[in-house]
């Protein structure tokens, strides 16, 4: 649960909030990523008007707010401030009115004075809001970004994730982290992998210990967060198993609702783990560019039997 | 087999490093799939990093998921193993 008290510690001082009134409201739920400037909604109009939405209350409204009659202004502001209003926020650091204070702190609505210009509020809460609500999972595997393409490394434990990213940074390219991804969705097409705070940028390699990559490589060879671009499946080599070899068809698998390009890689002694996860990557840029090799040879392929076929057959009839 | 229980972090310093190394040593000849919850975060309990993350103080619950086979031994390994504080008392 999202309360009001948890955005204002998290984002007060960035968005310059002071509290004027309404502290025990600080308790309040935040339900919807939403923010409203209740421009009709104050002229009387309610019609689809949302209590549930942050209020940002601009130079206008309180300038419309001051030409009222107090009384008006009273039944006014009363009627969009609900019991289910989380809180209200007044823009340019203007003066709350009276009347707005009086039936802020009546009805426990926490009300903040801001400096910024309404509109700015509303685009930086909403954003902030969004980014709250997204839907988010944590998934085991180590995400890394090769070539630019941020790649999760999944597998079982022991199979060697750790030191494939190792080996990886070693080549340059980037931890973002080991062992747990919190994976966020973000404007429903988008996810987005970062580590928790606390372990970012340590890994556990078996036989040495804990190690903090940034200290050890260098700030280049780590990222915060990065897109989930494609997810490599790590296995120990089954001999019953077929594993793809020409990669015409192209797996994927589901992360919050969006399909993620997979593959299975099988490792056993000798197979270049680095090398391969690098290629994966190249390979996925390249389809990102519009050229599939393993569909564009088998295209090329069917255009020769095509032509041999064309052949043969007048061949024949000459014969 | 699926067990599920509830452990309490009983040592002082809570869930630290030795304590986790000593959880995924003790884990490691078992087969179970192993996963700790603590408020509402599940992690794999084989992944020392992971359980590094929770950072669980003393007396913080945890819910520990065991499925598989050799799951009874295995908790009760487990169990053991958390009320005698990791050997740390």
């Amino acid at each position: 649960m999202y309360l009001v008290q948890h955005f204002y510690d998290q984002h007060g001082k960035s968005l310059g909030l002071d509290l004027v009134t309404g502290e025990s409201g600080l308790s309040k739920r935040i339900s919807k990523a939403e923010v409203h400037r209740p421009g009709l909604s104050l002229a009387g109009y309610l019609k689809g008007f949302m209590s549930a939405r942050i209020l940002v209350i601009g130079n206008q409204e309180v300038e419309y707010l001051r030409e009222l009659e107090p009384t008006v202004a009273t039944t006014r502001l009363r009627a969009i401030l609900t019991p289910t209003t989380p809180a209200v926020i007044v823009a340019r650091g203007c003066r709350p009115s009276k009347e707005l204070i009086a039936l802020c702190e009546k009805g426990e609505i926490p009300l903040f004075r801001a400096r910024l210009m309404a509109t700015n509020l509303l685009s930086r809460i909403t954003f902030l809001l969004l980014e709250e609500f997204s839907p988010s999972v944590t998934l085991h595997g180590t995400l890394v970004e090769v070539f630019g393409v941020g790649v999760l490394i999944k597998g079982e434990s022991s199979v060697g994730k750790s030191e494939a990213a190792l080996g990886l940074i070693e080549r340059g390219h980037r931890l973002i982290s080991d062992d747990i991804v919190r994976v966020k969705k973000k404007e429903d097409s988008n996810l987005i992998g970062s580590g928790p705070e606390l372990t970012r940028h340590l890994m556990e390699i078996r036989g040495i210990g804990i190690i903090n990559v940034a200290h050890l490589y260098g700030a280049v060879c780590v990222r915060p967060d990065k897109t989930l671009d494609l997810v490599v499946n790590l296995e120990e080599w089954d001999d019953r198993h077929f594993y793809d070899r020409v990669g015409l068809e192209e797996k994927s698998i589901d992360v919050l609702g969006i399909s993620v390009p997979y593959h299975l890689l099988p490792v056993k002694p000798g197979r270049d783990v680095v090398l391969l996860l690098e290629t994966i990557a190249l390979n996925h840029r390249l389809k990102k560019m519009g050229y599939h090799s393993a569909k564009e040879f088998n295209a090329k392929l069917l255009e020769v039997i095509a032509r041999k076929q064309k052949k043969g057959t007048s061949y024949e009839v000459g014969a | 087999m699926k067990l599920v229980r509830k452990l309490k972090v009983k040592n002082r310093l809570g869930l630290h490093t030795r304590p986790a190394a000593a959880i995924v040593k003790l884990l490691q000849p078992f087969k179970s799939s192993v996963s700790f919850t603590c408020r509402s975060e599940t992690i794999n309990a084989r992944s020392i990093m992971s359980i590094l993350m929770l950072a669980a103080k003393k007396n913080t619950q945890l819910t520990v998921t065991i499925e598989g086979e050799d799951a009874a031994i295995a908790m009760e390994k487990l169990t053991a193993a958390f009320e005698a504080e990791f050997g740390e008392g």
